[in-house]
This record gives C-alpha cells, structure tokens and sequence, in this order.
C-alpha cells in the first residue's frame, strides 16, 4: 500500500485563518450578458449584488485535531473550506495553510459527468498538480476503498450521490493529504460506508494529520472531533468543546423552532 | 504551467473522445466537414466570377483549413471557463489550462486536415518548394494567435455569457475579411490598406504563399502576424491572470 508520510507534529498549527472575510459578486439576474449590460447603461442601474459569506473570521486548526464545523445552510460553511483549500481568494484577512490540502470535493468528483469514475479521479488528480504514476499508484486502493466494483468504469452521470460521495471519500484519503477536508460528504453514504470512512478519519487523525468535517451529524461530530465551529451567518459563534458547542447549537435550533411556532400561533 | 501539460494532454484528449473524435467516423466527418465547406465555397466563387481554375481551388482550402484552426479555437475557448465551473470552484489549479486545452483541441482537428490539403495540391501538381518550409513558423504564429484569442475570450465571456451567441458572427464577418475567398494580390489598394487591422490578414497572405505557390511570404507580412500574434497573445494573458482569481466568485 503506497502510503505519504506525514512530516508534521501532533500540535502543529496546520491552517491558520485570521479575520478572514469573503463576499461573493454575482449578478442581480441569472447571468451577467452584453445585452443586460447594455439596457442598464441607459438606466444607471447596478449590475451585481454583493454577498457577504464570511466576516471577519478567526480559526486554527491543528495536527493530530479534528475540527468539526457546523452551521445552517447557507452560514458559509462551503466558502470557508473553499478559502482554506486555495480555491477562493479571500476578500480580506489572512489564510496561511502549512501542507498539502484535500478536499474531498477537489480531486476528481464529477467533474465532467460524461466521463467514467476512473478518468475523472485522473483528470481531477492532474489538475490538482498530481502525476499520472501517483495517481497510477494510489487507484487500486481507490476503486477497492469506494466498493463501487465495475461501477468505476461507468459515466459518473449514472452514479448516485451516495455512489458520488463514495468515490470521493476514497480519492480524498486515500491520497493522504496532510490536510483533509470533507465537506457533508458522507451524509449521502450508506451506513456500512460511514463506518468505513469514520475509521479510516479516525485513522488519519491517529497519524497526526488535520481533519475539518462539515457535517450535520453531530453524533459523529461528538465521537470524533477534538474540537468544533459554529458558523452563523459567516461569522464564527462559538469555537471550543464538541459537546459545549453542538449543545449550545441545538439549543439555538430549539430557540429557532419554538420562536416560529410561537409566530404561526 | 508545463508541469501540467499531462493534464492539457489528458483533458483535450477527453473532449475529442466526448465529441467522438475517436470514432473512424468521427474523424472521416473532421476531414469531410472542411472539405465540403471548401466545397461550397468554391462553387460560390465559380457562380459569382464564372471561372475558376485548381489553384484558386487549393488557395481556398488551405486558406479554409487555417481559419477554421482560429475560429473552433475561439468556439471551444470561449465556453472552456464557464464550463468548467465545477473544477474550479474545487480544485485549485491554474485556469488557464482550460481554454489552452480548447486550443490543444483545435490543433488536432486542424492537422488532419493539412494532411488533406497535402494530398489535394499534390493531386493539382503544384510545386513542392524548400519555400515551403516557412509553413512551420506561420503555423506557430497561427497558434499563439489562437491561444491569445482564445484565453482572452474565454475570460470575457465569464463577465457577458452572451458573447458566445456573438461570436458566429464574428468569425463570419473575420472569414469574409481575410484573403480566403480572393487573393490576397487581388485586391484593391485603397481597400488593402484597411487590413492592418486584421490580424488574420498577414497569416493567411503567408500560409497561401507558402503553402499553395510554394513562395516565401513576404518579411513584412510574417512580421505583422507576428507583432499581432505576440500583442494579442500578451494582452489575453495578462487579462486572464489579473482576472483569474475573480472567477470562482463569478461563477
Ligand atoms: N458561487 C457563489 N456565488 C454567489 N454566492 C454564493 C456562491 N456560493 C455560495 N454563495 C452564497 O454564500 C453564502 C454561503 O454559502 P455556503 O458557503 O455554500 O454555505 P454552507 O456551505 O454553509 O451551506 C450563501 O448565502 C450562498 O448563497
Ligand atoms: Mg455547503
């Protein structure tokens, strides 16, 4: 089994965000065009409206940890993996990654439906700066690791989604990146799947590398995180214990839930 | 950006086999298409000049096959970025890549049908000239100039998604702007003078030189096309790397 050593301590900051804000432009209708830009000209109107994803954002992550990060649809969460893996420039702040990222949905996953499983981990791993002997190397453990059998082989447009998050969980770690980062993934997977993969994290959390899991499983967040985040709105709640934070999270829910009984009664 | 040119090689080479150019007849119709475009043509000139004769014939393909390297260069790049949407809002890689992969793509297409276009003025019994050699130097300007064509409009076209509906048009209008359908010699002067604003004007002057009288292009033709080929090629990847870290937010 090819195996990356890890080179960093157990302790070691691996990914340092400091006051780190990002908004997103997008255009007010579907798509910004020649023809809507010249129908605005005349009327004056602004083209883009801006999103603040995340504001003013501090947060460490260290070897040997996993962080867990939680948040509601929307809060940022994404964006934030997105700025941490060099994907997204940050508007403002500061992010200093010391290693080598993965995030579960960089290497390969269906990038071009068209394509079997198999040219997609290629075409994604080249991209993401790898050779074709390291991807050589690492795709049996691949296609053995996702269970998918012949499936590997079919367009990706046929898969499932768990089939989907199967394929690439086994990218994600079976590289073994120093970092790795899975983005609500593995909600999609089967519960044998989970396991499978909570192993192998935890496995990976034991050979001091860094983990962030984005999940709304917070049974696995309390069984395997160091530590958690609370994102709200792309600011950071609350940062610390797993128990303390995912409490205080489900409290909030609660609070959430009973206020908009209380409005429709 | 050499480094990952395995990834270039691999990305195209999966556009071609998407487009089924890996298929015999995928590649028959890629050296049917042009012909019969050429075809077409040709049988335009005849009915508006009422003859015509086997070297206007072989001008007008080499001329078609060339452009045609320009104008799918343009048509894959302009949507090579915007397609690509779900790999660079997931993987940090340069973007550029992809609208090169667009060119890489092109060039394939592009080469079986010089191959063609050999067989065709072999047939008319042409001559066969060392002049000819300077086909290989007009062909590389002919490159940078698509690249620079092609990176810059698949960058434009993230800030005006229309522009790919657009850009028939303009190779349209390039295609009856260019010595394709007349000659070069041709022409009158006042009007000449006008096409030192196309860029395709001194490349398409030479590749017919070269390429179908066996001639060497004339210095100051070669020149212009490569004074366009390098201010394009500069500008479109200037544009693109000052904007490429913008896209993931834009798209
Ligand atoms: N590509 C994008 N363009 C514009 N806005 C975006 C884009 N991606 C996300 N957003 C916005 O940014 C905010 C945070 O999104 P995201 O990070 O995906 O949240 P989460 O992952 O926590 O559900 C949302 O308001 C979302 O609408
Ligand atoms: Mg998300």
């Amino acid at each position: 089994m090819p195996s990356v050593s890890n080179s960093h301590k157990s302790g070691d900051i691996a990914v340092s965000v400091r006051d780190l804000s990002l908004t997103y432009t997008t255009a007010i209708d579907r798509k910004p065009t020649l023809k809507s830009r010249a129908k605005s000209l005349g009327r004056g109107t602004k083209q883009t409206r801006v999103v603040n994803a995340l504001s003013h954002v501090n947060l460490d992550v260290e070897y040997g940890h996993v962080l867990g990060v939680i948040g509601a649809n929307g809060a940022g969460k994404s964006t934030m993996m997105r700025v941490i893996a060099g994907i997204l420039p940050p508007t403002e702040g500061r992010v200093e990654v010391f290693g080598k990222v993965s995030t579960l949905l960089a290497l390969g996953v269906g990038f071009n439906p068209a394509m079997s499983g198999r040219k997609n981990v290629y075409l994604g791993g080249l991209a993401a700066g790898m050779s074709r002997g390291e991807i050589d190397d690492h795709f049996e453990e691949i296609a053995d690791f996702s269970e998918l059998g012949d499936a590997i082989d079919a367009p990706m447009r046929t898969y499932s989604s768990g089939m989907y998050a199967r394929l690439a969980f086994s990218v994600a770690a079976t590289t073994r990146p120093d970092i790795l980062i899975v983005d609500e993934a593995l909600s999609t997977g089967d519960a044998k799947f989970k396991e499978k993969s909570l192993n192998r994290m935890k496995e990976l959390r034991g050979d001091d590398r860094a983990l962030i899991l984005v999940s709304h499983a917070m049974l696995t967040l309390r069984d395997i995180c160091n530590d958690v985040a609370w994102i709200h709105k792309g600011k950071l709640v609350k940062r610390g214990n797993p128990d303390e934070v995912i409490d205080a999270y489900q409290e909030f829910l609660q609070v959430g839930k009973s206020a908009a009984i209380d409005e429709d009664v | 950006m050499w480094s990952r040119r395995t990834f270039i090689a691999e990305y195209s080479k999966s556009e071609l086999q998407e487009q089924h150019f890996d298929s015999i007849f995928g590649q028959l119709w890629l050296i049917l298409n042009p012909l019969l475009l050429s075809g077409v043509y040709y049988l335009l000139i005849v009915i508006i000049r009422g003859s015509s004769d086997s070297t206007r014939y072989a001008h007008l393909t080499a001329s078609l096959f060339l452009f045609y390297l320009i104008a799918n260069s343009l048509s894959s790049g302009v949507k090579s970025v915007t397609t690509g949407q779900k790999l660079i809002l997931n993987t940090a890689f340069p973007r550029m890549m992809l609208p090169i992969s667009a060119v890489v793509v092109a060039v394939t297409k592009f080469l079986p049908t010089l191959g063609v276009f050999l067989v065709i003025r072999t047939l008319i019994g042409l001559p066969v000239t060392w002049q000819m050699l300077w086909a290989i130097p007009v062909l590389l300007i002919t490159i940078l100039l698509a690249l620079g064509l092609a990176i810059a409009i698949s960058c434009i076209n993230v800030y005006f998604r229309d522009i790919a509906s657009f850009l028939p048009y303009l190779t349209r209008t390039l295609l009856y702007l260019s010595p394709i359908l007349y000659e070069a010699s041709t022409m009158i002067p006042k009007v000449r003078k006008f096409e030192v604003f196309n860029p395709l004007f001194p490349i398409l002057d030479s590749w017919s030189r070269t390429m179908v009288h066996g001639q060497a292009p004339a210095m100051s033709s070669v020149l212009q096309a490569l004074a366009w080929a390098i201010g394009i090629f500069l500008f479109g990847t200037y544009f693109f790397l000052s904007r490429e870290r913008e896209f993931a937010v834009r798209l």
